[in-house]
């Protein structure tokens, strides 16, 4: 069962990193992508993180860095045009970033003798001219360290605030919200703080994060003005708990729905994750905050049914 | 909005102070929202109100925030415990304590009655009634921070006898706690929280 689901898992996302080796020149949008994964966009970039090490982002990057050595050492293109295919307008650009690569200035690369192609990564996938990839390594740094436990959760009722913008700046929407609702008595000792974040800050611009600061509250409360109420759906949750700043939650997401869960025999549902966070971030050092990630799972019998 | 957000943490932060060996602080008389009760920590009574002392604390601070007054951080949680004889020989449901969350001074009590009315009317449970504005004033005390679980407290506090003793003093008590780790979540072993034993020349 787990080894079905790794490699179903596996050949998905093996499919989407083939699309982007034969794609390096389009824009590669996440929709595309997360399509071909048969993932939820907000899913996508957790999963992709995890399983390849790296960040779709850096990702296409170096591919286009990678194959940018390729055409320097077997082609007669002029570094300009090189630069420029690999998604830089600058030949400074080009220089700093294909230096930091590969140690040497495209013109040295050029002239050079045997030197290597590739940049290393734990994925082992790599630019490769007109051969379409087979396989690569499933990162797993992560799995041996990592509590995850199943939980079972009802649906739940919250009143919500919409944050739209960098992420850095939820706290402010926190603010006011806390204000709004606390003014009314309604953060009482049993009130649970949840962040629903529905973009990936290193995909997603800036000032288009979307983000819900989420409080629970009961069947009486109605919406007013800029608050909300959703239902957070119930059933399956894979749980880890995140210790530290909230900077490195995506870590912590990328491992467990990169790393976990594709050896987990599950399979994730289309719904957001969310955070829980124990503690306020007003009288609590970074270094101790304490925050659960919930990834919400597909009941088990529809896996068992395929 | 006037001022900026006031942290009493850092305010008063010779109070506060986490030393890995006992030491001597002078406290001032400070404000707290209090709520007292018996029973063990953990149980319903105990959990209760830990809840009623956060709504109330947090409805006043907000309700203050929305009328454009003062701003203020919230501070954590803090306990008195009161014990008549050693607290091994004491069953953990007869143990007697106050649960105190630090509160700025020009917080009064209408500010207190206005948030317990304002929770009433949301419905929430009725401990809040419960929940009251207390000075209290330790004067000296000797303090430690102590690392590890609630259990093995006993070791730090006599570290901190034994150095009241050498100093001429004797803890008179109560013994009083402010917990700067959350027990839901942080490793037993790794648990910190500051040990305050108000002391008086013997």
């Amino acid at each position: 069962m787990k080894d079905f689901t790794l490699r179903m898992h596996k050949e998905r996302m093996l499919r989407v990193l083939v699309y982007i080796q034969q794609h390096l020149d389009d824009p590669l949008r996440l929709e595309i992508l997360a399509g071909i994964a048969c993932l939820a966009p907000h899913h996508f970039h957790h999963v992709f993180t995890g399983m390849l090490g790296e960040s779709l982002a850096r990702h296409i990057r170096r591919l286009r860095l990678e194959r940018a050595a390729w055409r320097l050492k077997l082609s007669r293109m002029p570094v300009v045009q090189i630069a420029l295919e690999a998604g830089y307008d600058t030949h400074e650009a080009f220089s700093r970033a294909f230096r930091n690569g590969f140690k040497a200035s495209p013109t040295q690369f050029r002239r050079r003798h045997g030197t290597a192609y590739q940049l290393q990564v734990p994925s082992g996938v790599h630019y490769c001219d007109g051969v379409t990839l087979k396989d690569f390594r499933a990162t797993r740094t992560g799995v041996k360290t990592m509590t995850v436990t199943i939980k079972q959760l009802g649906p739940m009722r919250v009143a919500f605030m919409r944050h739209v913008g960098p992420y850095n700046e939820v706290g402010r929407t926190w603010d006011r919200f806390m204000m709004l609702l606390g003014k009314e008595g309604l953060l009482g000792g049993d009130t649970q703080f949840i962040g629903i974040c529905h973009d990936d800050p290193a995909v997603t611009p800036p000032d288009k994060i979307r983000y819900d600061a989420c409080v629970t509250v009961g069947a009486c409360f109605r919406p007013q003005g800029e608050i909300g109420v959703q239902v957070l759906a119930g059933g399956d949750y894979a749980v880890i708990t995140h210790f530290g700043p909230y900077e490195k939650l995506g870590e912590s997401y990328a491992k467990l729905l990169g790393q976990w869960l594709p050896r987990s025999g599950r399979d994730l549902r289309s719904t957001p994750c969310f955070e829980i966070y124990l503690n306020s971030p007003e009288n609590t050092d970074p270094a101790d905050l304490v925050t659960d990630l919930y990834a919400p799972l597909e009941p088990m019998q529809d896996i068992l049914r395929r | 909005m006037p001022g900026q957000k006031i942290d009493l943490y850092k305010l008063y932060k010779d109070e506060y102070v986490t030393p890995r060996k006992p030491i001597l602080v002078k406290t001032k008389p400070a404000q707290y929202l209090a709520i007292s009760g018996q029973g063990a920590p953990g149980s319903d009574r105990f959990s209760a109100c830990i809840g009623a002392l956060y709504a109330v604390a947090f409805t006043i601070k907000m309700t203050r925030k929305f009328a454009r007054k003062q701003d203020y951080a919230v501070c954590k949680l803090e306990g008195q415990w009161f014990f008549e004889a050693d607290p091994a020989r004491i069953p953990m449901d007869k143990w007697q304590w106050k649960l105190l969350i630090r509160t700025p001074d020009f917080i009064n009590e209408t500010d207190r009655q206005q948030a317990v009315a304002t929770l009433r009317e949301k419905r929430k449970p009725h401990e809040v009634e419960e929940v009251k504005l207390e000075t209290i004033n330790e004067g000296q005390c000797v303090q430690m921070l102590h690392i590890g679980p609630y259990d093995r407290e006993h070791e730090t506090i006599a570290l901190m006898r034994a150095f009241a003793e050498q100093k001429g003093l004797k803890l008179v008590g109560p013994h009083h706690e402010i917990y700067l780790s959350d027990p839901r979540r942080t490793p037993p072993e790794r648990l910190k929280t500051i040990l305050r034993e108000p002391a008086k020349k013997s």
